[in-house]
């Protein structure tokens, strides 16, 4: 139940801080995630649908190194795909341009169906990316580095009680679900369902708000004076710097690719 | 022996219902495990509340370490030196790491990080969970929740200590863990349990509340 | 209604990040370290929640009960819906990164405007306008992002109108849905523990104090 948040985490689980095994965990958090959102920012900016391949294999490549498990991992690409589906069934028939083929005697034009190609080109590979280099961290690694990195203190905070009561909410959302179903409920599109489903998200908001009160009276007898303790063992390494050289170095290469690719057509 | 902790005659009803204290008093002294048994509903987790100031009274008196206890401010030092087990240990343990959430004491009580993560080592290797000390707080399982719990407790250095139902759902394994623990720590304790097997292995004199007020239990049997 | 990366342009893209960033200032004005507890435990219940399904007709749809984050959170329902946003977008891939701002404003703008307006009703003593207000609630904050939604679809380009259009009609079943289980809620929480709309949300004074 701890493991809502990480059915995408290895059998040997990481520690803490996001270490692990594989050459993705051997990385500093920090450098995962800021990695992550250059690699989205650039991949964004490219135009060329072939140049689009490289991010995507990259992509591949971090995933393998991240020793995620691939079935699950890809699995996950489905629910990118499902709004990615719909652009691209639609796409290619509201972009003007010639013609590739005919539906019902509606055109579909080869622009829009390299512009869809090239959203779910973009959109996948910035998803696999970012779960195999910040989704394969801790959640609570990924608090600490943010605020190393300067996020407000405030919203970490937020983000690390949210991650640490999701476990014991869903615990007792599937215990008030089973026991639902053990007086036969079965779910449906009717006022019944609904109702019960509506009860069961008031109630557990209502037992939500009555543990944070103890929470913090917990946290009043342990002498909260209106700070909280964020400790982390975060330092750069080399293998960051040849990392993040690394990296650099191919991104500035796709964008000149890019452009490149682009400018001869 | 003067007495750590002494209630007297306490009355407390929550809003619109019927009083759960009715002349509650009791006296812990030094060294002393003292139990609390009582029915369920009959305001045993209340009094504890009430004795680290959590909850005020509405009749009655809190002396705590020689001084009598009113207002908010009488109680930091309350909580400073008695530390409150909470039943549900997911209540207590908040924090994102082991490490963290034992160190939240000793930092709020002052102490510098060095020394606060000193601490932290030094509690976790007397409890024997030094293994523990890096993992995330919500994977734990619910024994291992429950002794880091009492870790973060322990690591403030109370002089009493408050344990509401500290074997609720916890394995015998881990029970048994717990009552050697809690026989090698010198605190004064007031422990809350249900559990006549736990009680009769740790506890050196019990009370029961009953009908609002504190007495000695009847014996189960009586001679002929 | 999580919108991925490479679908919206690059101007929708920084308006979304600045309007979030703005929303998010404000929404972290409304907390306090001492509120982070509620906030925390209240924004993982929500995250819990849209992990659910419910059947409509043949498929079934994940709930987003924003309108009900906006009536428990207020101005707090930006952040904690950002935090949800995020765990998504990171641990299941869903939705995406660089769109992360504007699915933000999306989806917690209508949950703020919708608590503004019907909080009042969701608390009060009339149990009936209490179920209305729930009512209204789930089902005006989704049509609001299915709206939202549709907007920056069409401000990313014209080729994108059809699926914006297609975008609020999908969703209109689902804010009757949403609209229904809100309702439920509420008249739960109403019944239980009316506080909870006003843990994060103080009530506005009666008394003007001089």
């Amino acid at each position: 139940m701890g493991h809502v948040l990480d059915a995408t985490a290895t059998p040997t689980p990481p520690d803490a801080m996001g270490a692990g095994p594989g050459p993705v965990r051997a990385l500093d958090p920090r450098t995962r995630i800021l990695a992550a959102g250059a690699f989205a920012l650039v991949t964004v900016a490219i135009d060329s649908l072939l140049v689009l391949l490289i991010p995507l294999a990259m992509a591949g490549v971090a995933l393998l190194a991240a020793r995620l498990p691939m079935r699950q991992t890809l699995k996950r690409m489905v629910a990118v795909d499902g709004f990615i589906l719909f652009l691209v069934v639609l796409l290619p028939f509201s972009v003007p341009g010639e013609a590739a083929f005919y539906l019902f005697g509606w055109p579909a034009s080869w622009a829009g169906i390299a512009q869809a190609g090239a959203i779910a080109l973009k959109a996948n590979a910035i998803v696999l990316m970012l779960l195999a280099l910040v989704g394969s961290m801790e959640p609570t690694a990924l608090g600490h580095a943010l605020v190393r990195l300067r996020v407000p203190a405030l919203l970490v905070h937020l983000l690390l009680f949210t991650v640490r009561y999701i476990a014991v909410v869903d615990g007792e959302y599937h215990r008030q679900r089973r026991a639902m179903t053990m007086r036969a409920f079965r779910p449906g599109t009717n006022w019944h369902s609904l109702r019960s489903l509506g009860y069961l998200i008031g109630m557990l908001l209502v037992r939500a708000l009555e543990r944070s009160e103890r929470i913090l009276q917990a946290m009043k007898c342990r002498g909260f004076t209106g700070r909280l303790p964020l400790l982390s063992d975060m330092r750069f390494r080399r293998r960051d710097a040849l990392f993040a050289a690394l990296l650099l170095a191919m991104l500035t290469g796709l964008l000149a690719l890019d452009r490149l690719h682009v400018g001869a057509h | 022996m003067s007495a750590l902790i002494e209630a007297a005659d306490l009355h407390f009803a929550y809003p619109q219902r019927p009083p759960v204290l009715a002349g509650a008093s009791l006296s812990l002294s030094p060294g002393e495990r003292l139990a609390i048994t009582g029915p369920n509903g009959a305001g045993k987790s209340t009094l504890l509340q009430i004795l680290v100031g959590l909850l005020r009274p509405q009749a009655g008196q809190v002396r705590a370490f020689g001084a009598e206890r009113c207002e908010e401010a009488d109680f930091h030092e309350v909580r400073r030196r008695v530390g409150l087990v909470f039943q549900d240990p997911d209540d207590q343990l908040f924090c994102p790491t082991v490490a963290e959430d034992v160190a939240f004491g000793p930092l709020n009580l002052g102490q510098s990080r060095t020394d606060a993560l000193a601490m932290v080592d030094q509690v976790l290797s007397q409890l024997d969970l030094t293994s523990l000390r890096d993992r995330v707080t919500h994977k734990l399982s619910g024994g291992e929740k429950r002794l880091v719990s009492l870790a973060g407790v322990l690591a403030m250095a109370p002089d009493v200590l408050l344990l509401d139902e500290p074997t609720n759902a916890l394995d015998e394994e881990t029970t048994a863990r717990l009552i050697e623990i809690l026989l090698e720590l010198p605190q004064a304790m007031l422990i809350v349990s249900h559990d006549p097997h736990f009680r009769r292995r740790v506890v050196t004199r019990t009370l029961r509340l009953r009908n609002g007020v504190l007495a000695p239990p009847e014996p189960a049997c009586v001679p002929i | 209604m999580h919108i991925v990366d490479g679908a919206l342009s690059t101007p929708v893209l920084i308006g979304g990040g600045i309007a979030a960033v703005g929303g998010l200032a404000l929404g972290l004005r409304a907390l306090s370290l001492e509120k982070i507890p509620a906030a925390g435990v209240l924004s993982a219940t929500f995250f819990v929640a849209a992990l659910i399904h419910v059947p409509i007709g043949p498929s079934s749809v994940h709930l987003i009960m924003n309108g009900l984050a906006g009536l428990v959170l207020g101005w707090a329902a930006f952040p904690a819906l950002f935090v949800g946003l995020l765990l998504q977008a990171v641990f299941f891939g869903f939705g995406g990164i660089t769109v992360l701002g504007v699915n933000t404003v999306n989806i917690a703008l209508p949950a703020v405007l919708v608590g503004l307006l019907l909080r009042r009703g969701a608390r009060g003593a009339d149990r009936r306008v209490a179920a209305l207000s729930g009512l209204l609630a789930g089902a005006l904050a989704i049509l609001l992002t299915a709206l939202m939604v549709a907007l920056v679809l069409w401000l990313s380009g014209n080729e994108f109108i059809p699926a914006a259009k297609l975008v609020v009609l999908a969703h209109l079943p689902v804010a009757v849905i949403e609209g229904l289980i809100c309702a439920a809620a509420v008249i739960l929480i109403n019944r239980v523990k009316p506080e909870l709309f006003s843990a994060l949300v103080p009530p506005a004074p009666q008394v003007a104090l001089r």
